[in-house]
């Protein structure tokens, strides 16, 4: 899991470090970053005429100057990674995250561990007997721990009111007079579910059935016979629903509607208090708005990660600790399909935010804004925890799930629910990819048009055909 | 070499309205050129065209002949006039972070961070939140964001807007600093009159239309006599109303200014002072960058 982790970072890096080669300074800008036609035609050829000259070293001093400093361009992925480190910083810092991740850590350790407690190993039991008993009923009797998920003690009582002492004083949970009959503190509940009552129940038909074989006269080898008699299979006609695996996707859907909401929400203030405080001004005469776009949404995306990492490392510990069973069987292919889909569902809703973002420029503005670009969302969320409450999976969900919008949670509710092939899968992540290029172009676009427009909020018509302020 | 900015027929239309008209200007390095002109003008839009944060209709910026890109702009320095820093980060990593933006390794944004706060006097404000500071420090820091990374070009939007006189000394005695050591400075200002210390020349501009440019020496000298009087008992400098070809411009603190025609003799102007009261000032004055604009405007 861990090795899948470093691989999806190791890919995001990557993946922006050779989209920065090619749209890097110097080059010729791609189409989300067109500038004045008339300016860029000048500048492109002059470029090339000036970067031969660097080539030749005719222009001592502008070759000198260049690769001075280059050289002194230290931080991986050049600018793009200065602001995804600011970013970095600043929001480890913030005591929200910090606190939220405890949050978080502890709500997903009750998850794991409350389950566990309850089915756990209950207290052993010990069970009085008075008078004589079969050996072969006492083994029977021991026997019967186990298959209740506990251990049987027998404690031989001397005579009947001692029993009745210890079992008053809890000594004993119940006894055994005789072979013939049992002895409990309390009368017990027919829905009493405790360890002692179903111990009682399954004893007192246990050794009911032994009596029996004795008064059939029954031999050892026909009363061996009759004991292991096993239920008849039964099957039904609709598969029965993986109770684990299940429980595994919804967890893996919240973490990622959780986290989304979460990340989405700073970069949509984090784009607005860049505009909102002016910074933006100060930064874009020195970046492309690209170029802080993607330091934004790279450094927070790798905040998200890494706390994503660290929640299901966590989780997997901490299951292999205290033996949980939510992580067996598919559970962990299930995991690593949430996991894609965190990073997917991240890398296409991230533009539209920061999109929205320089829109806008005041808290109240953010907040009529938040609740329309969230609904989506909203819809694939709830969408997707139904249907893996019901397993019953709608032509309606299945299309969610190629929809980039919200395949990031229908899909892993597929994939928990086994009802979706490989190439169903990989469409879907290609759909996604595909939709995420275009959108960043789009948002992209929006940004340049409205982060330096200050003052009403920016619609999005002007901002797409937008004749006004912005940038390059 | 000495560098130079060229502006060559910027032209930028909002809808209706015209924000610069083939507007076409040089900076050259060395010294402190003043871009003045009223509100609305011009100035900022074209100051942002400087950092390609607008979309030109047509013209072109130009750095030493080339076209500027993001290669020439990093090395650039801009304070914009609505001014911008992170509120919550602190002053030191903050200029840090804007010297790297800019192209400075670690260890140089770091010491000239240290070096800048040192010299405006903010050393033991590095730690501090930026928004703890007073609006004249803020904009100290802004200044030196602007200038760390030893810029080859300067632009400042409005930079003395909103300072205290002591301020308006040091941001001002940066400026002369810096063109003295060879960089090319443009500052934009308003306040015509406020800026005739500060720079050697000046380029006005209004509707986007360059109005005028030239060395200040050259445009004061140029034009009308201007006579400042000061009578006691006139005030108001009713002793001059009337005098052929001269007129009043201005009276403010018990003194008037006034305009000569080629033809009159200064010495009449004296006569007709004296008659009307003690005359305790008689001076000759430069035209003001106001005037240049009003009488480049007429």
């Amino acid at each position: 899991m861990k090795i899948l982790i470093v691989l999806g970072i190791g890919a995001v890096v990557l993946g922006v470090r050779l989209w920065l080669r090619r749209h890097g300074r110097g080059a010729r800008p791609g189409p989300a970053d067109e500038r004045v036609a008339a300016e860029e035609r000048v500048a492109a050829e002059e470029r090339v005429a000036a970067e031969e000259r660097e080539v030749t070293g005719r222009d001592g001093k502008a070759a000198v100057g260049e690769t001075g400093r280059k050289e002194r361009r230290g931080p991986l992925l050049g600018d793009v990674g200065l602001v995804a480190g600011r970013e970095v910083r600043e929001r480890l810092r913030g005591r929200v995250f910090r606190i939220g991740t405890l949050i978080i850590l502890l709500v997903v350790a009750a998850a794991i561990v409350i389950p566990t407690l309850r089915s756990g190993k209950p207290a052993p039991q010990r069970v009085g007997v008075v008078g004589s008993l079969p050996p072969h009923a006492e083994a029977a009797l021991v026997a019967a721990g186990p298959s209740l998920g506990t251990t049987v003690r027998v404690v031989h009582e001397p005579s009947l009111s001692s029993a009745q002492d210890d079992l008053r004083a809890n000594r004993v949970d119940l006894v055994v007079v005789d072979g013939r009959r049992i002895l409990v503190d309390k009368a017990i509940n027919p829905t009493d579910t405790s360890t002692t009552a179903e111990l009682v129940r399954a004893l007192a038909a246990g050794l009911g059935l032994q009596r029996a074989y004795d008064t059939a006269g029954l031999s050892p080898a026909q009363v061996e016979q009759v004991s292991h008699a096993v239920p008849i299979p039964v099957t039904s006609l609709q598969p029965s629903p993986q109770g684990t695996t299940r429980t595994t996707s919804v967890i893996g859907v919240i973490l990622i509607f959780v986290m989304l909401t979460q990340y989405n929400t700073w970069i949509l203030v984090g784009v607005m208090e860049e505009k909102a405080s002016r910074v933006v001004e100060v930064l874009l005469a020195a970046l492309r708005p690209l170029q802080l776009l993607s330091g934004k949404v790279l450094g927070i995306g790798l905040v998200a990660m890494g706390q994503a990492a660290l929640i299901v490392v966590f989780a997997l510990a901490l299951a292999k600790g205290v033996g949980s069973s939510l992580l067996h069987g598919t559970a962990p292919a299930e995991l690593a399909s949430a996991l894609v889909w965190l990073v997917l569902g991240y890398a296409f809703y991230c533009w539209v935010y920061a999109a929205a973002g320089s829109t806008v420029e005041r808290q109240e503005q953010i907040q009529s804004l938040a609740f329309p670009l969230s609904l989506p969302m909203l819809v694939g969320y709830i969408m997707a925890l139904t249907v893996a409450g019901t397993g019953d999976v709608s032509l309606f969900f299945r299309v969610l799930a190629y929809l980039p919008p919200t395949a990031m949670f229908a899909m892993p509710v597929l994939v928990g629910l086994n009802k979706v092939a490989w190439w169903g899968f990989a469409l879907s992540v290609l759909i996604t990819v595909v939709s995420t290029v275009a959108v960043a172009r789009f948002a992209a676009r929006v940004y340049r048009r409205s982060i330096l427009r200050t003052g009403q909020r920016v619609r999005l018509r002007e901002a797409i055909a937008g004749h006004a302020v912005s940038v390059r | 070499m000495s560098d130079v900015l060229e502006l060559r027929g910027l032209t930028r239309h909002y809808g209706e309205i015209t924000a610069l008209d083939d507007l076409s200007f040089t900076v050259p390095s060395g010294q402190v050129v003043g871009f003045l002109g009223p509100n609305g003008a011009g100035k900022t839009t074209t100051m942002r065209a400087i950092f390609g944060l607008v979309d030109l209709d047509a013209g072109s910026v130009r750095w030493n002949g080339t076209a500027v890109t993001q290669r020439e702009r990093r090395r650039f320095g801009y304070m914009p006039e609505e001014r911008g820093l992170y509120p919550g980060m602190r002053v030191g990593e903050q200029l840090e972070y804007l010297g790297r933006l800019h192209g400075m390794s670690a260890r140089e944004a770091a010491s000239a961070t240290r070096a800048w706060l040192e010299q405006l006097g903010l050393a033991e404000r590095v730690d501090s939140r930026v928004d703890s500071l007073s609006h004249g420090n803020q904009q100290r820091v802004q200044l030196v964001s602007a200038l760390m990374h030893e810029p080859d070009l300067l632009v400042l939007d409005e930079p003395l807007a909103g300072l205290d006189p002591t301020g308006i000394d040091d941001i001002g005695q940066v400026l002369i600093h810096q063109a003295r050591s060879g960089r090319c400075v443009l500052f934009s200002s308003h306040q015509l009159d406020q800026v005739e210390d500060l720079c050697e020349s000046v380029t006005i501009i209004d509707h986007g239309r360059l109005v005028v440019s030239g060395r200040v020496d050259d445009l004061a000298a140029q034009g009308q006599r201007r006579l400042v009087v000061r009578v006691e008992g006139d005030r108001d400098g009713q002793w001059a109303r009337g005098l052929p070809g001269v007129s009043v411009s201005e009276a403010s603190g018990g003194a008037v200014r006034l305009v000569l025609e080629a033809s009159v003799d200064s010495d009449e102007v004296l006569r007709a002072a004296t008659h009307a009261g003690r005359v305790t000032e008689f001076v000759f004055e430069r035209r003001r960058m106001s005037e240049v604009f009003r009488e480049a405007m007429a």
